[in-house]
């Protein structure tokens, strides 16, 4: 008896121990807001990673504080959503640590006084963020200063379908120069519209060009080529150019009379735009770099053949609008933010960690993001199984970037309207101008600056 | 004595009534107060209000010199207002109402169990939930190949697809919320027509009364109450209804009725949202027109005859 009763003291005394002594160490909780996605789940996991490797540190330096992050992970639609509800969680005073958000949503965040400014947190660690490619540090500023850390980068620009174009007679040469003549400016919009024309009324095709179906980032890059800036970056305000505006629509409306693009590509759904390329309906699509794991597996392309796909696919850059112009592509960065909190300094630490070629290499080869590290190239992982972003690389010298305004979802929503009428055939190109401008002015007010 | 027994009413009639009267304030009232006061605020994505200003209405209209009030209304808020009128106007009449009217009609003068077989299938949209019901829509529609309508066309009839989306967009957001719409007057109808004494429809027999005479002179009658009653009821709900446009078309030019405008502009996921003052203006030019559509209607139809005590006492 007397046994079993110090074996039971025995155990209930060990269990207690068991449980308090955790509670002896000083936790420190960490909120990481970051909505779920298929594209970037290790976005939030790196996070998580890096309080291991944090709490590995403290407990070397015998410190008795443990971080630990508390995952807010939300279902917002998209990343406009979901900016708009960590607006409305920092208005009711639940200003998360760090925040998983698209970069253009800056601008409203430093203006809400939710993002922290992290230039002096930069600066005082310069061996963890030295090797970021340069670049990408432009889609984290606001009025010249630093306000968060790219986390992912990527292209958007044209795919077009190799094997159409040999059906349609196109010759080898023609088909591998393409991307060249598009560089130098030879090749214009234009031509890529009466090219696709050519390759659906050759019956090669089913489709020509099909390009998202909604509002969205994609058509800056289309805007860019026409000449639109959209961004003063002096006065910080949006722009927009009446002249450009009217040669992108009446480019969209030839495409659309030449039967390039679909009348009705704006009432399509995602998947049915998906199907059309990667079922071989459509010649060229529009969209992002991440559609490679996608584009492989429908295609039955082994992953790892390289040469394989650029049999079969081509990327260009959106060409120049007018002969002679610059084309470009559009990089959209999904970046970290640090939220103006107590804990920013410990969150900014977390971010730094979670920065690092190894974690950033392991989101971007597994979801088919390009680097933000110039060494993560060099990396074996990323040169056997991430060969399509090596490829990427020499696109982002043409990258553009969305500007980092919090009215830019509005006027991204508004030039949108005016690709739907144009395209459905419900307004003229200079009706949808006139549209679009009176919109932009009433709706954006002083944030827009209307150029002839 | 007086005073603890009036205390003592008083505090029977707040237990009583208190949690229904919170449930009105809370619910019905204090969403319109805020609606009210956002109105006229600068409220956007921040939440945030910094100002007072009428800003959100002048966004609405545009100054011109030929207009009666000195402006007209701008381009996008006239067209919602437009398109609001013709949803309503059709989604009623043709549905609500005459489709409601014929579904009572047919399934009461079907034997009993066939007419609740009918009745129990025409409610199964309404039964349905909205994202299953407006994704089977999408499916229905879908300008390629793929959905059903152009499978039955195209294979069936040897036609060529359409695209209802882009060609008649009005057409299938009157039908989606037509086909949910006519089960509630169905229903009401049907209560109402099995209310009158089956002696009438005898006796309008034996006077040598046809099936349509029957309709004409013994049901119709019988249905003024129930009508104006679903039209009133009606054109208040398809007045502010958005969830089937805005799940089966999306943000479309084509359907942006105001309902739909006043989501877009505040709420909806990807579209430019985020402008709450925006939005609650709308909606406030909204709440104003359905009050002023339902007191037109009142008078139009009579209700408060409707309402009012019978003037008779039936024993």
């Amino acid at each position: 008896m007397t046994t079993r009763k110090f074996l039971a003291a025995g155990i209930a005394a060990a269990t207690l121990f068991a449980a308090a002594a955790p509670a002896l160490a000083e936790e420190i909780t960490v909120t990481l807001w970051s909505r779920a996605d298929r594209s970037g789940p290790l976005r939030a996991g790196n996070i998580v990673d890096a309080a291991a490797t944090l709490n590995n540190m403290l407990a070397a330096a015998g410190s008795d504080k443990v971080v630990k992050v508390e995952l807010i992970e939300t279902n917002a639609k998209g990343f406009d959503a979901d900016a708009l509800d960590v607006l409305k969680a920092h208005s009711v005073g639940d200003t998360p640590d760090i925040i998983v958000a698209a970069h253009e949503w800056i601008g409203a965040f430093v203006e809400a006084g939710l993002a922290a400014n992290l230039e002096s947190h930069i600066a005082a660690n310069p061996n963890l963020y030295a090797d970021i490619i340069p670049p990408l540090w432009q889609s984290v500023m606001f009025k010249g200063e630093r306000y968060g850390i790219p986390q992912d980068s990527e292209i958007r620009m044209f795919f077009l379908n190799n094997d159409k174009l040999r059906k349609a007679g196109k010759s080898e040469d023609f088909i591998a120069g393409l991307p060249a003549k598009v560089d130098a400016g030879e090749f214009t919009m234009a031509d890529l519209c009466s090219l696709a024309a050519e390759v659906k009324d050759s019956g090669a095709a089913e489709l020509g060009i099909v390009h998202r179906p909604n509002v969205g980032p994609d058509f800056q890059m289309a805007m860019a080529s026409f000449g639109i800036d959209l961004y003063d970056e002096d006065q910080a305000k949006l722009q927009i150019s009446e002249s450009g505006l009217l040669k992108y629509y009446s480019w969209l409306k030839t495409c659309v009379d030449q039967g390039a693009i679909p009348a009705d590509m704006t009432t399509y759904s995602w998947d049915s735009v998906h199907a059309a390329f990667r079922g071989e309906k459509a010649f060229s699509k529009f969209h992002g770099i991440w559609n490679l794991g996608a584009q492989l597996k429908a295609f039955g392309i082994d992953p790892l053949d390289k040469d394989a796909y650029f049999e079969k696919i081509t990327w260009i850059n959106a060409p120049a609008g007018e002969k002679g112009g610059r084309p470009n592509n559009l990089s959209h960065p999904i970046i970290y933010v640090v939220g103006d909190t107590p804990n920013q300094d410990l969150a900014a630490m977390l971010v730094a960690l979670a920065s690092q070629h190894v974690p950033n290499t392991k989101h971007a080869v597994g979801t088919n993001h390009t680097p933000i590290a110039y060494g993560q190239a060099a990396m074996p992982e990323f040169i056997e199984k991430g060969w399509g972003l090596v490829a990427g690389v020499p696109l982002l010298e043409y990258a553009e970037f969305m500007p980092n305004h919090p009215k830019i979802g509005q006027y991204n929503a508004i030039t949108f309207q005016g690709v739907q009428a144009v395209e459905t055939g419900e307004m003229s190109p200079e009706e949808a101008v006139e549209m679009v401008i009176e919109e932009l002015e009433t709706e954006l007010g002083d944030d827009v600056v209307i150029l002839n | 004595m007086t005073s603890s027994a009036s205390f003592r009413q008083a505090s029977t009639a707040l237990v009583f009534l208190g949690p229904a009267c919170a449930f009105l304030l809370a619910m019905l009232v204090a969403p319109i107060l805020v609606d009210l006061v956002v109105a006229f605020t600068d409220m956007s994505q921040t939440v945030k209000i910094d100002n007072f200003t009428t800003e959100q209405f002048r966004k609405l209209v545009r100054p011109s010199e030929e207009a009666w009030l000195g402006f007209e209304l701008r381009g996008s808020f006239y067209r919602a207002l437009s398109l609001t009128v013709v949803f309503v106007f059709l989604t009623l009449s043709i549905f609500n109402i005459t489709f409601g009217l014929i579904l009572a009609l047919t399934t009461t003068a079907l034997p009993d169990k066939l007419g609740a077989f009918f009745r129990a299938v025409w409610l199964l949209p309404r039964m349905a939930p909205s994202v299953v019901y407006g994704l089977l829509w999408i499916w229905v529609i879908d300008p390629t190949e793929r959905g059903l309508l152009n499978q039955i066309l195209v294979n069936v009839f040897g036609m060529a697809p359409v695209n209802m989306i882009l060609h008649h967009p009005m057409t299938v957001i009157v039908m989606a919320n037509g086909f949910i719409g006519a089960s509630i007057g169905m229903l009401i109808l049907t209560s109402a027509i099995r209310s009158i004494p089956q002696h009438l429809f005898f006796a309008a027999r034996a006077d040598g009364a046809g099936s349509l005479s029957v309709i004409r002179h013994v049901v119709l009658p019988a249905l003024r109450w129930p009508l104006s009653y679903i039209t009133v009821f009606q054109t208040l709900a398809l007045l502010v209804s958005f969830e089937y446009i805005f799940l089966i078309m999306g943000p479309s030019r084509s359907t942006m009725t105001m309902a739909m405008l006043a989501y877009t502009k505040t709420l909806a996921p990807q579209i430019g949202s985020g402008q709450y003052a925006y939005g609650a203006a709308i909606t406030l030019i909204l709440i104003v027109i359905g009050m002023g559509t339902a007191l037109l209607l009142w008078r139009l139809t009579n209700m408060k005859t409707l309402l009012a005590k019978p003037r008779i006492e039936v024993h």
